[in-house]
């Protein structure tokens, strides 16, 4: 059975977290519960954030919120939006994944992920979000590091680490986060029939020219159903370039798009379409209410192609994102899975699961690498933060004494 | 000028000779002569001096590694170093140390413009990358204003910004991969030509660690395409206020300009003497907005900040209508540092980042501290990103008027961190700002970083001295965190 803690306050995490410092039991560290990346937490107790809400100042003119981790992404969306202001990661809803409907979580939880939406190649990620935070590492101590501004050199940027740490490293108690203003206009440039080489090819068009485009999917003709706007066909492939802006420039700017892609299928999405489009992209939706992996497969561009080619022949659906940095697949075979993953270690990438059935992530690894120097060096960083390795334990391998899963290799062929 | 360093070890210092010899046989590019080894005895802070036990200067990772592991082996200390431009001391050798120089790795690998990023060595010049791909309108971002010397790597260490971060970023939203080399010499890759990674982020955390973590020995950044219109708006205010609101009401307005600067009227002055940029001379602020994008796009935006501008009571305003022009604006601004230098014998430049609301209070402040200290000072304010850069002019030749100058320029550092801003923007923390450290943080802040030390450097060889205070623990300040009577972490090891 386990127990669950409800601190009030930093102090009582502090208190909490030291107390089982001393026992060297192990804790999980939680939210909402709606995030379900990483492997089945063994312990007896659980640390919830929840409790920690709020928001504790956001400043529109200084481009910053600062918020305690147990406040719903949803309130902070909605408060910013008052504004005119998003957060400029565009944090994806994985609710829809696991739970069919919206349910984005605290934003401790979307902070540990480290996960960004379409806009990431041209925004950045959610690490580049993070300005500065406050947290209880693993020995009970209250750190803090970064601040609110943008520029800083003052120390070393935890604020790096601890997004995507999945709460491995520390409890974190406070998080400044910096803004964005909501963009004035957009509009999302379609292409219909293209193949992936074609999609490729279109994104480095689309790129290489001056257009400053923040948004760059494709969907194969067999995904094409994830999409539900009515005007979007469901019968052949989508390329979709988003365009943001003042207006006029957004105009003028599909215009151009016109005149470079005219001998193409094309069409436009107006600014409510596009919300929903790219809504539904950010979230998953289309992979909602389905018993299958998904899984982010993370490469150069110029190894996507090779990376579908590869594997033609395999039974998965998939979607570009971030102009073809990014495949979001969702397949049924662990075994297609692990041959994947594999196939991205050797080919400078990675893959991460987003969702798998309870007996995968109480089996396997959650996390591999290619390299043992760089598993050595993450184990000595989590323990200068958790010196008794009791939060989120064994959250990225079965291996009670490691860090990391075992090192593949990626020099040996693929099975 | 006296630096305090971490102890020597007499014993290295004795075995000088034998080192040399050892290091001579990895790579044959070992300087141990006093008249050779001048170059190296300090970096952009050159008010302090001290001379390694020798110079290296490697030419591959892999004499970087054996290099390494042949002082970890030994416990001797390195100072890894660039282009040595740095303004915080993060280069200035120990008595007892090996200076590695990595001016030899200045090569750019690979311009790939299919994954749009460049795979550069270390010491390749800032400006170098953007050389390389403007040729197809491409450029790197980040353009701190040494960019012409200052290094890649460097600009890794430091985490450099430059006048674009607000839109663009810094180097650590550039920065897509490195390869480095750990003090035990394990040869590490983090990061490549895709986007993030899974794992720990140690590329985030490398990114200015001031050359404590590991030696950079190959960068992967990204390149952007060249906006199709760039053009620069000069406005005038007759107080500082008035050019902070404006730059506040830009940004509520939803504006996210390429850069935005405020000059104080000391520095208008002293700049357009020197630069002839045909500033305003009868205003008490000066600011200069770039915006870019498209052609419609900066139009209209030119635009709304002239509004805004007028809307702050701006006084003076001229948009560029030519790229010179826009050149022109930028002239004074780019020879700020230059121009103090000549109306004072030396100056320092300070480097706090503060929350940009809280501009005219610190300015007020440092305008008061100059009465105080008697030490004439002009300010520079990158408004877009809240980094501020005072520069405080002084003589070196008199020791109590240089005191003066650093007792100054610590006390502005404080009052940043007061209003809830940083020691340091983007010059990082050094020696220079290393004992201000615990004005932003407590014990258990610094213990934190010192653990992340030890895992990358058991043996606190690399670059120590840096960074973090030696000359009392934070504690002193009483702010260390006691918990119920009794220190968190009795047992761990401080260094």
């Amino acid at each position: 059975m386990t127990e669950t803690y409800y601190p009030k306050n930093e102090s009582e995490v502090s208190d909490f977290i030291f107390d089982h410092f001393n026992k060297n039991n192990p804790i999980e560290i939680a939210g909402y519960g709606s995030k379900k990346i990483g492997r089945i937490i063994q312990s007896s107790q659980t640390l919830s954030l929840k409790d920690l809400s709020g928001i504790i100042e956001y400043f529109p003119e200084e481009l910053y919120i600062k918020v305690l981790p147990g406040t719903s992404l949803k309130e902070i969306e909605e408060t910013l939006a008052k504004k005119n202001q998003f957060l400029g990661f565009e944090p994806n809803d994985l609710g829809y994944l696991y739970t069919g409907r919206a349910n984005s979580g605290s934003i401790g939880g979307v902070v540990s992920c480290n996960l960004s939406g379409p806009g990431r190649f041209k925004h950045g990620a959610l690490r580049d979000h993070v300005l500065g935070f406050k947290a209880v590492n693993g020995s009970g101590a209250k750190i803090k590091s970064g601040g609110t501004v943008v520029k800083n050199v003052t120390g070393y940027d935890l604020s790096k680490v601890i997004s995507g740490s999945y709460g491995t490293l520390c409890a974190i108690t406070e998080i400044n986060l910096k803004v964005s203003p909501l963009p004035e206009f957009e509009e999302t440039f379609m292409i219909s029939g293209l193949n992936y080489e074609d999609a490729i090819q279109v994104f480095k068009l689309a790129l290489d020219s001056s257009l400053e485009i923040s948004g760059a999917c494709y969907f194969p003709s067999e995904n094409a159903s994830f999409l539900t706007l009515n005007d979007v066909k469901k019968d052949t492939s989508i390329l979709g370039l988003r365009v943001q802006g003042p207006k006029p420039s957004v105009v003028e700017r599909i215009k151009q798009l016109k005149k470079m892609f005219s001998d193409k299928l094309i069409s436009i999405l107006d600014i409510y379409q596009t919300s929903i489009f790219w809504r539904e992209i950010k979230n998953f939706e289309g992979y909602a209410n389905e018993d299958t992996y998904v899984c982010k497969i993370s490469l150069p561009v110029t190894n996507m192609g090779s990376f579908l080619r590869y594997f033609n022949k395999t039974n998965f659906k998939y979607f570009l994102d971030w102009a073809g940095n990014i495949a979001w697949c969702s397949l049924t075979s662990q075994e297609d899975l692990d041959q994947m993953r594999i196939f991205c270690l050797k080919h400078d990438g990675y893959l991460t699961v987003l969702r798998a059935n309870d007996n995968f992530r109480k089996s396997e690894e959650f996390l591999t690498n290619s390299n043992s120097s760089l598993k050595i060096l993450s184990k000595k960083l989590k323990e200068s933060f958790d010196p008794r390795g009791i939060l989120n334990p064994n959250t990225f391998t079965t291996r009670l004494d490691q860090v990391f899963g075992p090192v593949l290799n990626a020099e040996e062929p693929i099975r | 000028m006296s630096l305090v360093l971490p102890e020597p070890d007499l014993n290295i210092i004795d075995n000088k000779k034998d080192i040399v010899k050892d290091i001579f046989e990895i790579t044959k590019n070992v300087i141990s002569s006093d008249d050779e080894i001048k170059p190296y005895e300090t970096d952009g802070l050159s008010v302090y001096r001290q001379k390694p036990i020798a110079v290296v200067l490697p030419e591959t990772t892999e004499e970087v590694s054996k290099i390494l592991k042949y002082c970890f082996d030994k416990k001797i200390k390195v100072v890894p170093r660039g282009a040595g431009t740095g303004l915080s001391g993060g280069s200035i050798p120990l008595a007892d140390c090996i200076l590695m120089g990595m001016g030899k790795f200045n090569k750019i690998l690979e311009t790939d413009f299919e994954n749009r990023c460049v795979v550069a060595q270390p010491c390749v010049a800032n400006l170098a990358i953007t050389t390389a791909v403007q040729h197809k309108d491409f450029y790197y971002a980040p353009d701190p204003s040494s960019q012409l010397a200052c290094s890649i790597g460097g600009n890794v260490a430091e985490n450099s910004g430059g006048v674009h971060s607000l839109k663009y970023g810094t180097t650590t939203n550039n920065l897509m991969g490195v390869e480095m080399v750990l003090m035990d010499g394990t040869i590490l890759k983090l990061g490549g030509k895709h986007l993030d990674s899974e794992g720990y982020d140690l590329l985030g955390l490398v990114t200015g660690s001031e050359g404590l973590l590991g030696v950079i020995t190959e960068v992967t950044v990204r390149i952007l395409k060249k906006p199709e219109s760039v053009r620069a708006v000069l406005i005038g205010f007759q107080s500082i206020e008035d050019s902070g609101n404006c730059v506040a009401d830009i940004i509520a307005k939803g504006i996210v300009p390429a850069g935005m600067e405020i000059m104080d009227k000391p520095l208008i002055i002293a700049t357009d003497n020197f630069a002839k940029a045909g500033y305003p001379r009868d205003v008490e602020a000066l600011l200069i907005v770039e915006l870019d994008g498209t052609v419609s796009e900066v139009d209209t935006l030119i635009n709304k900040v002239l509004d805004i501008a007028k809307m702050n009571k701006a006084s003076y305003n001229r948009a560029s209508n030519s790229d010179e022009e826009r050149m022109r604006f930028w002239k004074g601004r780019k020879a700020a540092f230059t121009a103090c230098g000549v109306i004072a014998p030396d100056y320092i430049c300070m480097d706090g980042s503060i929350p940009r609301n809280k501009l005219s209070d610190v300015l007020a402040y440092i305008s008061k501290l100059s009465k105080k200290y008697k030490l004439d000072v002009a300010n520079c304010f990158h408004a877009g990103d809240g980094n501020l850069h005072p520069l405080i002019m002084f003589d070196s030749n008199d020791p109590v008027e240089m005191k003066k100058a650093e007792d100054f320029g610590a006390d502005i550092l404080k009052y940043c961190v007061k209003v809830g801003g940083v020691l340091s923007g983007e010059h990082g923390i050094g020696v220079e700002k290393r004992e201000l450290m615990c004005e932003m943080f407590n014990d258990n802040d610094i213990q934190q970083q010192l653990n992340i030390k030890q895992a990358f450097d058991e043996k606190n060889l690399l670059n120590p001295g840096k960074v973090f205070p030696i000359l009392h623990r934070c504690a002193e300040g009483g702010r260390m965190h006691i918990h119920k009577g009794k220190d968190k972490f009795p047992n761990l090891p401080r260094f």
